[in-house]
């Protein structure tokens, strides 16, 4: 089976004009459109052009888009802020990009319920910002919290900083709005704590990565804020002494920190050198950032003195405590930098998301170490140690050239998925699949568990218009306008 | 070494919001943290102190809370530290503050050196250290980006100056401010937070430190804040355009023109 999508002719550009409005169309504007060309991930592989871009300002006008884009057999593809790491918002097949900027509000704290409803485009960090005053959070955190957008959170199930303790983004989400592959807008879930009335659709569509509906509206759940937090940087020898630590630091300590992320020395290294920071870490082969939060400063600095001893016992050398703004602030943005560090290294490098059982984080590390060795590349590794997590990225020699480097990841990557999958492990933890891992999909699902995955977006898309080119094994193609090779590129029979 | 480094308690900066009708800062509900210049003084302390030996004594003027500040010095790595604190002392500017903790040093006793942030970042003054020294009669070298040297009590500093710096000589005891060059705060250790915990803290107030009321607060603060306002800011764009290599051509003439005029080339 092939399916044929068309160019966007000026007529469908007309078209796009009458629903969202002439200044909200991008069209015939390479630089606005190189933009939304990619996302956060610095390999320019993973890049595509739109044809042209929308800023739909409500539900109808999507509504409008999607019916026309069946129609008209052209594929759309949803976008946030851009931040994502899958290549999930790139515009494989070209046609529209839909942005959802424009639909950036806040439309009801409610503190009855403990609820939020936000538009799509809201910047995730806003919705604390505006919750502060009422003692409330929504403890979402994924890194780039200051630029991502909550509709972007949803899509992917963002996972981040926090989770160890507060889990990731489906946790809170109670209710959407959405808009349908074809046009329709449907609404699952609400204010309700329970609700098992029917499938539970909601959650499919967290997490489905902008394939199965756009979202317009989200309610999410929120918990009274933390009145205090205290941060340890806790430094240890070696990455499997810092590894090993944490379950001692859990169940030793009985506290479940709000994060714990680790960060070898390589990373240490080169965040603090992108940011001129000289915190003292002679001897230190890893780190461990952990935060814990509470309602009094009296039982977090308790609770905080308990896992630094934990630390110390479990062969931490030093831990740096952070209990204010100004030395939080310090540590953490070691953390939140390393991965922009080390997009600077070399474009030639694969940013990985695996996530394993959590006691398998040192085996991963040796791993991590084999494979460095066996293909003379470095991987430097950080990540959220409290959950299994790992961030690492592949860096290619420095002296390799681009195509050595496009022949040579893809064997990497094949030898450490496939470690990861011998773990129990699998690809992704909070990045998301886009395009640029599902090739690897059949290393960690089987061929009737992909099957039922293809089945689902079949059944809601079935000209498969919205986001294509994810999971799908039907052969893409793009009629004209160049760009033709791309449909090889989206078959993978 | 003996040397006493004076902080200031401020508002966390990044979290100040200002109040429209007054004009003054929100201070309710915002977090007090150590002005962030001042632990470049003291981290100079700690590591004069780590190859003299000696101590370091970490002293504040503030309301009670301003405990905190001092702990958090001491879990860097301080000695000792001493609240200046009295309702009395409310309301000083910086000539009266200046003259409180003078007396505050005298009654610590005998030091070597006074260091002082750059200026604090809250009244973003900087004239506290310099008129600490007026008070008492010490040699002050301002904007010290580097400590060369240290020998038969004379320091030799380098002063941050536009173009360069200004290499100093100077006798102890002296009082110094320093600027951010000069070394990257440590961070406090766990074990320095427990200390710091249980360390006693001395509070004196005008009794304990001989002081008039009419010498503090605002009786004793010669100055007057007239009225606050928000300057503003008007910026003049001028857009220029080019299409083509002539008016790129015409474009850079523009702004090299513009620079001559404003006097920057």
């Amino acid at each position: 089976m092939a399916m044929n999508y068309n160019p966007v002719t000026p007529r469908i550009v007309a078209e796009l004009r009458r629903i969202v409005g002439e200044r909200y169309v991008i069209h015939g504007d390479p630089e606005k459109l190189t933009a939304l060309s990619h996302d956060a991930i610095a390999d320019p592989h993973y890049a595509h052009m739109p044809d042209v871009a929308v800023r739909p300002a409500n539900a109808e006008e999507i509504a409008a888009i999607m019916k026309l884009a069946n129609r008209e057999r052209i594929p759309v593809t949803p976008r946030g802020a851009g931040s994502g790491l899958s290549g999930g918002a790139v515009p494989v097949l070209g046609g529209i990009v839909l942005l959802s900027d424009r639909m950036n509000r806040i439309l009801e704290i409610d503190r009855e319920n403990l609820m939020v409803v936000v538009e799509p485009g809201v910047i995730t960090n806003e919705i604390n910002e505006r919750l502060k005053e009422f003692g409330l959070f929504y403890p979402g955190y994924p890194m780039s919290l200051e630029m991502c957008y909550i509709g972007g959170n949803v899509a992917e199930n963002a996972g981040g900083g926090k989770a160890v303790k507060y889990g990731v983004t489906a946790r809170y989400v109670m209710g959407i709005e959405m808009v349908t592959p074809k046009g329709e807008i449907v609404e699952f879930g609400g204010k309700r704590v329970k609700d098992v009335t029917g499938y539970n659709m909601l959650q499919l569509m967290v997490g489905s990565e902008g394939t199965l509906g756009i979202f317009t509206k989200i309610t999410l759940k929120l918990l009274p804020l933390p009145k205090y937090a205290v941060s340890l940087l806790c430094l240890f020898p070696s990455a499997a002494e810092a590894i090993s630590a944490v379950p001692r630091i859990m169940t030793g300590s009985g506290i479940i920190p709000t994060a714990i992320e680790f960060m070898d020395k390589q990373c240490v290294q080169i965040s603090c050198d992108y940011l001129n920071e000289s915190i003292p870490r002679e001897g230190a082969g890893a780190m461990l950032l952990m935060t814990v939060d509470g309602a009094s400063e009296d039982q977090v600095e308790r609770e905080y003195d308990l896992v630094g001893e934990m630390a110390l016992r479990g062969g931490a050398f030093q831990v740096y405590v952070a209990d204010n703004a100004t030395t939080a602030e310090r540590i953490w943005r070691v953390r939140r930098n390393i991965s922009e560090a080390l997009t600077l290294i070399t474009p030639n490098q694969s940013s990985e998301d695996i996530v394993v059982p959590m006691a398998q984080i040192p085996k991963l590390i040796d791993a991590f170490e084999s494979l460095s060795a066996r293909y003379g590349v470095r991987v430097p590794c950080f990540g959220h140690a409290g959950d299994g997590n790992m961030h690492s990225h592949v860096l290619s020699d420095p002296s390799w050239s681009a195509e050595r480097w496009a022949e040579v990841c893809p064997r990497i990557l094949t030898d450490l998925y496939k470690l990861t999958a011998s773990l129990g492990g699998t690809l992704s933890g909070e990045h998301g699949i886009g395009h640029k891992r599902k090739k690897y999909m059949p290393l960690v699902m089987s061929a009737p568990a992909l099957e039922m995955m293809r089945a689902v977006k079949r059944a809601l898309d079935p000209n498969l218009i919205l986001n294509p080119g994810r999971y799908s094994r039907t052969k893409l193609e793009r009629q004209g306008g160049g760009n033709g090779a791309f449909g090889q590129r989206f078959t993978h029979n | 070494m003996r040397i006493i480094v004076p902080i200031k308690q401020v508002p966390e900066t990044n979290a100040v919001r200002m109040d429209e009708t007054t004009g003054t800062m929100v201070r309710e509900g915002v977090e007090a943290i150590v002005n962030p210049l001042d632990l470049y003084a003291v981290e100079t302390a700690l590591r004069l102190k780590e190859a003299h030996g000696g101590e370091v004594i970490a002293l504040t003027m503030g309301p009670a809370g301003a405990t905190k500040a001092l702990r958090e010095a001491i879990s860097m790595g301080c000695d000792g530290a001493v609240l200046v604190s009295h309702k009395a002392f409310a309301g000083s500017d910086t000539w009266a503050t200046a003259r409180v903790l003078a007396q505050a040093m005298r009654k610590i006793g005998a030091f070597d050196l006074i260091l002082c942030g750059e200026r604090a970042t809250d009244g973003d003054t900087g004239q506290v250290g310099p008129e600490l020294a007026a008070f008492l009669d010490l040699p002050v070298v301002s904007y010290v980006g580097a400590i060369d040297g240290l020998s038969n009590s004379t320091l030799r500093v380098r002063r941050l100056v536009e173009e360069g710096h200004e290499l100093l000589e100077c006798d102890l005891p002296a009082l110094l401010t320093v600027v951010k060059e000069i070394a990257n705060p440590r961070l406090p250790t766990l074990q320095g937070k427990r200390r710091a915990r249980l360390a006693s803290i001395s509070a004196w107030g005008p009794e304990e430190l001989g002081v008039a009321g009419e010498e503090t607060g605002l009786k004793g603060s010669p100055t007057r804040v007239v009225k606050v306002f928000r300057p503003k800011i008007a910026r003049q764009c001028e857009k220029l355009v080019a299409a083509d290599e002539a008016g790129i051509e015409a474009a850079a003439d523009r702004v090299v023109a513009f620079l001559k005029e404003k006097v920057l080339l």
